[in-house]
Parts: structure tokens; sequence; C-alpha cells
């Protein structure tokens, strides 16, 4: 079976090969295409990776331990959900899963018509972008990353699953991000065909093709990244969702330009402008996944996520290298159509300037997150930056974006406002607020309160702009994922400098205050889990506020997991508030068996959450919109 | 473009441009740390004294000491390649779960006589495995 397995992966890589090949030729002799014999090769790399994937799945599923991977990353105690998505749980299972995710993209999208309708020129250059990259993962897959390597005699028992991936959080954190790679992948590619393709202009462009790829890639790599932060707040006990982490920084880099690239898409869209800028950010978008795994995956820096480096390292940054040349050779190539820009008091000069602050900060996390290589040319010793300098760098520059799109609504495409009342109104809003938070709130630090109060004033602008516009349904999803991004900017600037937190020990009985809180330990609890996977010992407190009226019971368990016996796991425990959320980590005993407990108060910290839902979920509607609106247009026609 | 709206955009992206520089600046002579492994933290030592660092390293075998009361704990972090070098390390607060003999740790603090007293204690982890892997390949 993993012989087979490994044999389609190597099929794939020469049939990408030589598509690769095949499609250089054919666009050296022009006229002479044969796309459909390129794309009947596709299907059959879609369905080796299809099949090669089913069979690690039946692999976890059954148990079999000879292959390597899933002796890994699974063992006889794990239930049958995260033996399944163990798929993900390693690195060469995550490539596998990427490129699978890649060739269903590529295979949905080979059969919309919209792609159909595209000139063979146009698909013979989007497949030779579309090959190379399937062989790129080929390579990988075949040589240092291979999922089937083979264990003899199979052992009868695997490693098991690290428990702190033993969480739906992480579950889905990972396939998220790498759907959303493997999504912009597509647009990527088109976009660098119809660059270079003649027929460009005669065709509908490749923004308009994919946009229901580009909006669910988007939706699911920012789903990824909020489900990171609420995995690492709620299962890490690391007291926070966000640490500037190299890892967690590699996962925004290839975010923060799609959305500069989606930016640069409304002004082509809307204007006919920018399309170089829009190309080659789509284009980067795609590279800088590249970009993100080598960070994560080469072990180029020292990170709390561990993992192996397993020689992909160099391939990656070489085809990181490699791609970025490419791209922007294709885009110096690319002809200059557009008109120049109005000025930047327009609705164009503000996005502009939101993409131009948005790859800044893309840049900005990329460098620092190098530092510590980058700092090794002129010192001896490498340097790098505590979360502070991204704390001081990174959440003005976001300030400075909410500004941006709180106004953007009331400009005109061409000169200065559209609505100066309503304008009005949205300023009057953000001093009003400022003057709530100073004196009501005692918000005194001036970053948290102008982004607390201009993240409230956004919402107003965007809710006053639909009713303006008198709620059309296109254009509810724009709405609500920026009121939802200003939902999430308020999470921050509250959680952020306002979490109190303090550890303690305490005594059966013993009461103290953390915050606003009153917390009492009423009892400690010594249990095994129902199915036998671990045993706990939990403490029991109980909390109330000031008056004394019982705001909740919390119950903070320290696991030992069966398969792990050499530690216990923290598992914390929230009581829910959209106000002031309190959460408590189980951290152990002392000497006199007191609970030793780390406990902490997060103000607004679900807003956060609830913003990323939505704002996860809100770009459905335009994919929505879009559907019906092409469903009537074919219903007029016949 | 007219030619006063250019002086527009180049005007203004000269003044985020240079907004953003003063920002990286302060804020990379505010949060510098240095990255060092333990043969690297070691040798920088006899030259100059080490105030703010982030140490890479492992815990060595039969050294990790728990202080009786409160939390805590102390022990001999080595070279991850060159087990000869090692670091005696202080640290006060919480130890993290997966911290045991011979799991990579990353610390923050000072080293001062030959000691190094953490603020931070962090264990690698929340990924994978890999460390057999990692072993082998290097």
């Amino acid at each position: 079976m993993t012989h087979f397995a490994h044999l389609l992966l190597m099929l794939s890589l020469t049939i990408a090969v030589l598509g690769t090949l095949f499609c250089i030729v054919s666009l050296n002799k022009a006229k002479t295409y044969a796309v459909g014999l390129l794309e009947k090769a596709n299907l059959a790399i879609t369905l080796c990776y299809v099949i090669a994937s089913c069979i690690l799945f039946f692999g976890f599923w059954s148990y079999d331990f000879s292959i390597k991977y899933v002796h890994d990353y699974s063992d006889l105690s794990l239930p049958l959900f995260y033996r399944l998505t163990a798929f993900w749980g390693g690195q060469a299972g995550s490539l596998l899963f990427w490129a699978l995710c890649l060739v269903l993209c590529g295979a949905y999208f080979q059969s919309t018509e919209i792609y159909k309708s595209l000139s063979q020129e146009t698909r013979t250059w989007y497949l030779l972008f579309y090959f190379s990259m399937l062989a790129f993962f080929g390579v990988l897959l075949t040589t240092y990353n291979s999922p089937f390597e083979v264990i003899s005699p199979a052992p009868s028992n695997g490693r098991g699953l690290n428990p702190l991936l033993q969480n739906p959080g992480m579950i889905f954190h990972p396939p998220l991000l790498l759907l959303g790679y493997g999504g912009f992948t597509i647009p990527a590619c088109l976009a660098l065909a119809q660059a270079l393709s003649k027929e460009n202009g005669s065709e509908t462009p490749w923004h308009i093709c994919t946009k229901p790829i580009i909006l669910v890639a988007w939706l699911l790599l920012t789903a990824g990244i909020v489900l990171g932060g609420w995995w690492a707040y709620m299962e890490l006990g690391w007291g926070g969702y966000w640490a500037w982490d190299p890892v967690e920084n590699a996962s925004t880099i290839p975010w923060f330009f799609g959305t500069a690239a989606i930016h640069f898409g409304f002004i082509e869209q809307y204007r006919n402008k920018a399309q170089r800028f829009h190309t080659l950010f789509m284009a980067l978008t795609c590279v800088s996944a590249f970009f993100a795994t080598w960070l994560v995956r080469g072990n180029v820096v020292e990170s709390v996520h561990a993992f192996g480096s397993g020689g992909v390292g160099y391939l990656l940054l070489n085809f990181v290298i490699a791609a970025t040349v490419i791209v922007f050779a294709v885009i110096f190539y690319m002809p200059n159509k557009g008109t120049p820009f109005n000025g930047l008091e327009t609705k164009e000069g503000f996005l502009l300037a939101t993409a131009v602050v948005l790859i800044t900060i893309s840049l900005i996390i990329g460098f620092a997150t190098l530092w510590p290589v980058i700092s090794k040319l002129w010192t001896e010793n490498s340097v790098g930056l505590q979360a502070g300098f991204y704390n001081s760098v990174i959440l003005p520059l976001l300030t400075v974006i909410i500004a941006l799109l709180t106004f953007c609504p009331w400009l005109s495409w061409k000169q200065g406002l559209s609505h100066g009342r309503h304008f009005l109104g949205v300023v009057l809003s953000f001093l009003v607020f400022m003057g709530v938070f100073w004196a009501l709130f005692d918000v005194k630090e001036p970053l948290p309160l102008i982004a607390a109060s201009i993240s409230c004033a956004c919402m107003i602008s965007w809710a006053l702009y639909f009713a303006v516009l008198k709620y059309p349904l296109a254009k509810l999803s724009p709405v609500l994922v920026h009121i939802s991004l200003a939902v999430m900017a308020l999470g921050v600037a509250f959680s952020g400098p306002y979490k109190v937190e303090q550890e303690v020990a305490l005594a059966r009985g013993q009461e103290i205050a953390v915050d606003s809180f009153k917390v009492k330990l009423l009892e400690l609890y010594e249990g095994r889990d129902r199915t036998g996977r671990y045993d706990f010992l939990e403490a029991e407190l109980l909390v109330t506020d000031k008056n004394g009226k019982e705001v909740g019971i919390s119950q903070a368990q320290r696991r030992i997991y069966a398969s792990f016996p050499q530690n216990a796991y923290a598992e914390a425990s929230t009581i829910f508030s959209l106000g002031k959320e309190f959460y408590a980590t189980f951290l152990g005993l002392d000497e006199q068996t007191r609970a030793v407990l780390r406990l902490s108060v997060h103000p607004l910290v679900n807003w956060l959450w609830i913003g990323g839902t939505i704002m996860s979920l809100a770009p459905f509607i335009t994919v929505y919109a879009m559907r019906r609106r092409k469903l009537e247009n074919k219903q007029e026609k016949a | 473009m007219k030619k006063n709206l250019r002086s527009v955009y180049l005007v203004s992206f000269v003044l985020f441009a240079a907004a953003i520089g003063y920002m990286i600046f302060s804020g990379v002579s505010q949060n510098s740390v240095y990255f060092l492994n333990v043969s690297e933290a070691l040798a920088q030592e006899k030259t100059q004294p080490l105030l703010s660092a982030r140490l890479f390293g492992t815990v060595a075998d039969g050294t990790i000491v728990r202080p009786e009361d409160g939390l805590g704990v102390s022990f001999t972090l080595e070279d991850a390649e060159n087990k000869a070098q090692t670091i005696q390390v202080q640290y006060k607060g919480v130890v993290p779960d997966t911290f045991d003999v011979g799991s990579e740790v990353i610390i923050e603090g000072s080293m001062q006589n030959s000691v190094f007293t953490a603020k931070t204690l962090m264990t690698k982890c929340p990924s994978k495995y890999q460390k057999e892997n990692r072993e082998k390949n290097a």
C-alpha cells in the first residue's frame, strides 16, 4: 500500500515536470497548444494525490504502524477523530495536505465555465506556473518529506499525538491555513499568466475569474489565524493569544499581502488602475506562503514551536528566491495600462494608503522575525527582537489602518468628500468615544485610548455607510468584515494593556482578590477521564464579584495523559464574559498541598473571537450573491 | 499623473517612511536582546556582561533541583551541540508543563558571576516531538 502511495507521488511529480516542459515548448511554438491534454494531466495528478491521501487516512484509521508517519503521530488509545486529523499533525503530512488542497482547488477551477472561456495561450501560461508549483511539491514529498516511509518490522504501538494538539482548535488551525495557502495559488498563477499572455484584455480578468476562490482563501486564512490565537489562549495556558513568536508571525505575512492585494483589486475593478501592483501582490501572497513555511519548517529562527528541519529548509528557500525573481521579472515585462491615480484625499488614495500600510506591516514583521539572522551580518552574536518591538511598531500601524477605513466610505472616487455630514458625524462620534473612554472607563494611555475610540467610530461609520447605500446584499460582506475588524481591534485595545495576572498558592477555603473578582478554593479532586486517556487533578474555584454575588465556578485541571506519563498538562478554565473574563490555570500543588494557580482577568477578550468569527464568515455572503447573480443572468438569457 | 498630485504622494510617502523609520529605530534600540546558544553566551560573557539575552539549550541530565518552598527551578543548561559547554540557571516562576531532563528550552534573563537568572522559561513544544528526527539529521 505505502509503496503504491509513494509511486503515486512519484508519478504525479513526473507528470508535473513533463507538463511544465510541455507548456514551455508549446508557448515557444505559438498556436500549437494542447491545453486539453495538459488539463487531463492535471486531473491525473489530482487523482494521484487524492488516492495517496486516502491511503494515509486509511493508515491512521487502521492503526498501520508500519507507516512511520502513522507510528510517529498516533497510538492505539487515540480516538478516531484525532487519529484522522493527525494526518496534518506532522511536517510531511501537512505538506501532503497542502498539495492536496492545491490540486483540489486547481481541479475545481479547471471545471468552471469562466476558466473554459479563457484563451488557450492564457491557460497554457497558467498551467505552466501551476505545474511548476506541483513539481516543487512532488520533489518535497518524494525526497525529504515522504509521509510514506516504512518501518519494518511494524511496531505494536505508535508514539501518540502530543496532548497539546488534542484540542479542536489545533485540529482545524493548520488545515485552514493550508487551504488558504492552496487557494491563493490559483489566482496568483492566473494573474501571472494574464500578465504574460497576448490575449490579455480580450478576456475576463483574473481577479473576476477567481474572485470566489480569493474570497474563500482569504476567509480560511483569517479563520486559521484567529483559531490559532484562540487555541493559544484556551489550551496552552500561555496567558495570552498572541506572543509575536516567529511561527505566529509567519502565518500573518501571507494574510497581510493577500489583504493588500484585495484592496488593490478594488482599485482595479472600479477604476481600472493599479493592475501591476495588484498582480504583484497577489503573486507575492502565494510566494510568501512558502516563505512562511520556510520560517516555520526550516529551523531558521529559534521559536517555541519546535519542528524538525528535515532538510526542506534549503529547498524552500531556493524556491522562494527563484519565485520572487520570476514574479518581479513578469511584473517588469507586464505592460502598464493603468491611468494615473487621483489625489490622496479620494477613495482611491485611501485604498492605496491602506494597501501600502498593510504591505509595510507585512515587511516589518518579516524582517523583524528574521532579525536574528539579519543581525549576523554586522554582529558576531545574533540579536533578536522582543514582543515589545512589535507592540510598539505594529499596533500603531494597525490603528492607522482602522482610522483609514473609518473615513474611507465618505470619500468620493475622484475628489474629496462625498457625504460631508456623515463624515462629520463619524469624526464627532470618535471624539465622543474618546471622552467616554477617558472619563468613564479610565483609559489614560494614548494608544489604547485612540485605538478603542477609532474602533467604535469605525463600527458606526460602516453601519451608517450600509444604511446610506440602502442595504444592498452585495455590500454586506465588506461592511461586516470591516465592522468585525473594528470589534477585534477594540478587543485588542483592552485585553492587551489591561490584562491582570497573578500567581497564587491557595489552601482549601482560602480566598483571594484578583482585579474586581474574589476567588475561593472550594475543593481539590483527583480522578480519571471516562475514556481512560488521562488522570486529572482538579481545583474547584468559586468566583464572586465585589458584592459577593457568584460569578461562576471555575474547574481548572492538571492532566497526565496515558501516552505521555512524564509530564502533566494544564487545562485552563475560563468563566465566559463579554466584559472581564476570568481565567484560571492550575499549575500544581506545593509542599503544603496548596493549589498553585495562575489567575488572570482578560477584559473584552471574547470580542476578538466574536469579531474573528464574523470576519471569517462574512465573505461567504459575496460568494453567495455572485452565484445568485450568475444564475439570474443565465435565466435571463434562457 | 499631474505634477502637484505626484508631489502630494511623494511628500506623504516620505513622511510615512520617516515616521515608520523612527518607530522601527526606537523599537529596535529598546527591544533588542541577544539570541544565543550556550557556547556563544559563554564566549560573550568573557568580554562583556550579559545583561539581556535569550538563550537556547537543553536541560542537562540529573541537574534539576526544585526549591522546597514555592515555584521555580534551578538546572544546568547545556549546549545542544557541544554538551561540554554548560551554564547554571536559576529561575523563579512557573515551570512549564513540558519542562524535563533533555527538553529544549528558551530562557530570557541576565547573567552574573556565571549564573544565569532567568525571568522567563519556555520549553519548545507546541508542535511535534521530532527530536530524534532532528538529531538524526544534524
